[in-house]
């Protein structure tokens, strides 16, 4: 009876309906619904370990990409105003179809033809930091420039008489920056922006914004406040003030961060900065393509990155240290 | 009906609805195993979950004091290297001397020593000492203090000075004391006194690179989209792997809410996310080290767990219902067999069904006793009916011996007439006749003898009954040649051709005809006996086989005894057949089969017993 029991057929059978209701375990334990991977391609302007502001920027984006398990990839061309570049690589990435491109133009016109082939691929385009002529990209992030004029402006009302004297120092005439920083100000400024004597321009240069300060202050002895609408304008500024031996009389605010602008502000040149979170902006710029991709994000949203006024105060709070201090610490 | 009755009867219906043993077996099976597994899932089930977490715990706590102990000798080594400096005769010259040259002279040493320490470890930015008088000594002599920081508003050099029994841990920070570094740090401080004068105090820093202490936690780490923090003793961030996205306001972290009373574990529920936070407190440096892990993540996994619990008890029970099956199977298949073969039994069929089962179980035995009953049973049914037919045999043979006193004295009587009236030609006849007749009866030795021989029987019969009916009868034999030498029943013709002449010829007004006709069809042979006598009507002809319609006056044997005579030789599809009409005479026919190579066939065909 038992012998006939585990004939060979049976054994078979048995082990075939073990083989496949454990097949049938496995695939239940190990099969994840495949949580769909975004792929995204990021282009932006230039790729420099010694540019805090970018690598901060592709670190933020980085994080967000790892935290939402999405498939990044850089494309980063060696300099800011290499826009052409930045053309070959939208060519080759519209090759490569992925979910969204990521980008943040280098010029104002000169992408434009490239950035609607992305459109007319059905990719997603996103901006992160700049904007361009034409509104083709379904989602910004960026700062706020105008409220970040406006903050320094309403900082900078804290220092002023009905007759100080004020001068601002812009980086590139009729940029969209340049303009919209103004704009910022002077609303920060409110009844203050009559007292605005003067906007130079130094085309993005040290040397030439502290050639420019050195003619303002000389040309206006009374001079009250020095307003820099960039790094390399704030720092041409207040390296200027300095030199001249002003910084008594001379409020010094400024945008952006340096280690030069802090070892300034430590000197008490400068009596403010407000920064841009570059950290923020890369990592808002690829979670919110996720949501822009998950459709809980409408088409046109933009997204303020957030700004930080500084003052030398508040320097090494927790905060700020990180926003200021981004990478140093993990310099070896 | 009392209350016991009553339970014991719906027990019994109870049973009663297993209306077999493979179902008896299989459902008490298959409910055992069932509540065993059930129990056996419940069990795992609950178990699991509190199992997932407590692992979690205890894998993360192991983690975290493997970290905390990491960080601590870490942190220990420092320790020493402080201590290395601050126990140096240089330092207390140059700190506490008074003499310039032996400050300077010590300041050289000074540098030396913690020139070669900052060759040995990279991972150590700053080891400066500061005198109470604002004066530095940073890293040897080669770095300056930032003019434009008081080094005094430091809070590692305030804690160290209002701590001056142990060494001051700072928070992960950007180290703006010394000019042109800014380079996040942790800072270790401690007061060094003056040997002489306990008053005099001066403050020995070093600044660890801030990445070693991150690398500490990074490489520890967690499964299951886990992390780990570090908060000072102030409850602020120390580390954190996502500390950027703190500071930019991206994300919140607990730091003061969360695991200061003292619990092992607490788990934290936040927008619809739970998390398992588990925190080691440092002695050495005062700071809370957290791990996270992502309680959503672990329960994937338990329920993964409870999944396959369920999955391999929903097969073991396939399993164990097949298998029961099986058994059952097994079980009743030669009880089964048994019982078709009683059956069979049952309706008579006792050859042919035997029942095989193989092996030595009970079932077997059982099995095995069954077929020598049977066979017992069939043997002594078969040697009943033999002992049955020899019986009837021998009964039917003393039967067909005798010849009708009635007749014999009727024909003795006849010749007697005969002779007193002279005639002697017919008186010869007549005996000859009759003693033909005798001697076919007399000789008994054979049941069966030739048609032939019947036919002379029946022919001498025909003559002596042709004699004393005078002109009454008158009879024709005709037989086919190729039958005459077929085997027949002893004393078939002769009965009938009695029954003919008494119940049909003998009311005839007129003469009578009988005539005798053999022939073959196929295999059989026929003899047909017709007279043209008064006949029969239906009802009688009806009855004509039952035994009651003995004629008395004939000679006992009848046309019942003949037919049954005929029918045990040679079966159900033989014997006689009647055929009669009132008025126009009766056709009795003989039908037997053809006899070859002298074999006598049993030719039964029905059972009969």
């Amino acid at each position: 009876m038992w012998q006939s029991l585990w004939t060979k057929r049976r054994i078979t059978f048995i082990c075939i309906v073990l083989f496949l209701v454990f097949g049938l375990v496995y695939a239940v334990l190990f099969y994840q619904a495949p949580g769909k991977q975004y792929r995204m391609i990021y282009i932006p302007k230039i790729a420099d370990e010694a540019n805090d502001f970018w690598t901060s920027l592709i670190q933020g984006a980085q994080m967000a990409a790892e935290d939402y398990g999405v498939k990044l990839e850089l494309y980063a061309p060696d300099s800011e105003t290499n826009y052409e570049m930045q053309n070959e690589y939208l060519m080759e990435a519209i090759k490569k179809h992925p979910d969204a491109i990521l980008i943040s133009p280098s010029n104002y016109t000169g992408n434009n033809t490239f950035l609607e082939k992305v459109k007319e691929e059905g990719i997603h385009l996103v901006f992160i930091d700049s904007e361009v002529s034409e509104e083709i990209q379904e989602l910004t992030v960026a700062t706020d420039n105008v409220d970040m004029g406006r903050q320094l402006g309403e900082f900078a009302c804290s220092f002023l008489k009905e007759d100080s004297q004020i001068v601002m120092v812009g980086h590139v005439q009729n940029s969209s920056t340049a303009i919209e920083r103004e704009k910022g100000i002077r609303k920060g400024l409110g009844a203050f922006e009559e007292n605005v004597l003067e906007t130079v321009f130094c085309g993005s240069k040290f040397s030439v914004a502290y050639e420019q300060t050195c003619e303002l202050l000389k040309k206006y002895p009374e001079l009250t406040m020095v307003i820099g609408m960039n790094e390399y304008s704030a720092v041409g500024a207040a390296r200027a003030v300095r030199d001249m031996k002003r910084g008594n009389q001379v409020v010094v605010l400024g945008i952006d961060s340096s280690l030069e602008m802090i070892e300034l502000m430590e000197a008490g040149i400068f009596r403010g900065v407000v920064i841009q979170k570059p950290f923020n902006m890369g990592y808002l710029g690829v979670e919110e393509t996720v949501k822009l991709l998950e459709g809980k994000r409408k088409s046109g949203t933009y997204i303020n990155s957030g700004t930080k006024l500084i003052t030398i105060n508040d320097i090494y709070t927790e905060e700020n240290q990180k926003l200021l201090f981004p990478f140093v610490g993990n310099q070896q | 009906m009392d209350k016991m009755q009553r339970e014991r009867m719906r027990v019994h219906d109870l049973f009663a609805r297993f209306n077999s043993i493979r179902t008896a077996i299989l459902i008490p099976f298959s409910i055992l195993i069932l509540c065993a597994i059930t129990i056996m899932v419940f069990v795992s089930l609950t178990y699991t979950k509190e199992a997932v977490y407590e692992n979690a715990v205890n894998y993360t706590g192991r983690l975290l004091s493997q970290l905390n102990a990491d960080i601590d000798s870490y942190i220990d080594y420092m320790d020493n290297i402080s201590y290395m400096i601050r126990s140096s005769e240089d330092v207390q010259d140059w700190l506490f001397a008074d003499a310039e040259e032996a400050r300077e002279h010590a300041q050289k040493g000074i540098a030396a020593q913690i020139d070669t320490i900052l060759q040995s470890r990279t991972d150590i930015y700053n080891i400066g000492i500061i005198r109470a008088d604002g004066k530095a000594l940073i890293n040897g002599s080669t770095d300056m203090l930032n003019e434009n920081i008081d080094v005094t508003d430091a809070q590692w050099y305030r804690e160290a000075m209002n701590h001056p029994y142990s060494f001051y841990i700072s928070s992960s920070h950007v180290q703006n004391v010394v000019k042109d570094c800014y380079k996040w740090v942790v800072t270790l401080s401690t007061v060094v006194k003056n040997r002489h004068n306990a008053q005099e105090q001066a403050v020995v820093f070093i600044d660890l690179n801030y990445s070693s202490i991150s690398k500490l936690c990074e490489n520890n780490r967690m499964e299951s989209q886990g992390y780990v923090y570090i908060l000072d003793s102030n409850r602020r961030i120390v580390y954190h792997p996502r500390q950027q996205l703190l500071y930019g306001g991206l994300r919140t972290e607990h730091t003061d809410d969360v695991l200061l009373n003292g619990q092992e574990y607490e788990i934290v529920e936040e927008n619809g996310v739970s998390r398992l936070y588990i925190s080691r407190a440092s002695e050495k440096t005062g700071w809370l080290i957290i791990g996270v892990a992502d309680t959503g993540e672990l329960l994937r996994k338990s329920d993964q767990a409870q999944l396959m619990y369920l999955i391999v008890a929903v097969l073991l029970l396939i399993v164990a219902v097949i298998v029961s099956g099986i058994i059952a199977n097994q079980i009743t298949r030669p009880v089964q067999a048994l019982r078709r073969s009683m059956e069979q039994v049952q309706e008579g069929h006792l050859e042919a069904h035997r029942v095989e089962v193989e092996g030595n179980h009970e079932i077997a035995s059982l099995a095995h006793s069954f077929n020598l009953m049977s066979e017992r049973i069939d043997a002594l049914v078969k040697q009943n009916q033999m002992e049955q037919e020899d019986k009837r045999r021998m009964e039917l043979r003393a039967l067909q011996s005798q010849i009708n006193p009635h007749f014999l004295y009727n024909t003795l009587d006849s010749i007697i007439w005969m002779a007193e009236g002279k005639k002697n030609e017919e008186v010869v006849v007549m005996t000859a006749a009759l003693a033909r007749l005798l001697r076919q009866n007399i000789s008994n030795e054979d049941e069966k003898v030739s048609i032939e021989r019947e036919i002379l029987a029946a022919e001498s019969y025909l003559t002596i009954q042709k004699m004393r009916y005078k002109d009454k009868l008158e009879y024709e034999i005709n037989i086919a040649s190729d039958i005459k030498h077929e085997m027949i029943l002893k004393m078939v013709l002769q009965p009938l051709i009695e029954n003919a002449i008494y119940h049909g010829l003998k009311y005839k007004e007129s003469r009578g005809i009988l005539k005798i006709t053999g022939y073959r069809v196929a295999d059989d042979v026929i003899i047909e006996i017709r007279d043209d006598g008064i006949g029969m009507d239906e009802e009688t002809l009806a009855h004509i086989f039952e035994e009651h319609k003995v004629n008395y006056h004939s000679n006992g044997v009848g046309v019942y005894n003949v037919q049954k005579r005929l029918q045990l030789s040679y079966g159900a599809g033989y014997g006689l057949t009647y055929e009669s009409h009132v008025g126009t005479g009766t056709c009795v026919t003989v039908r037997i089969p053809v006899i070859r190579y002298g074999v006598e066939t049993s030719g039964r065909e029905g059972t009969v017993f």
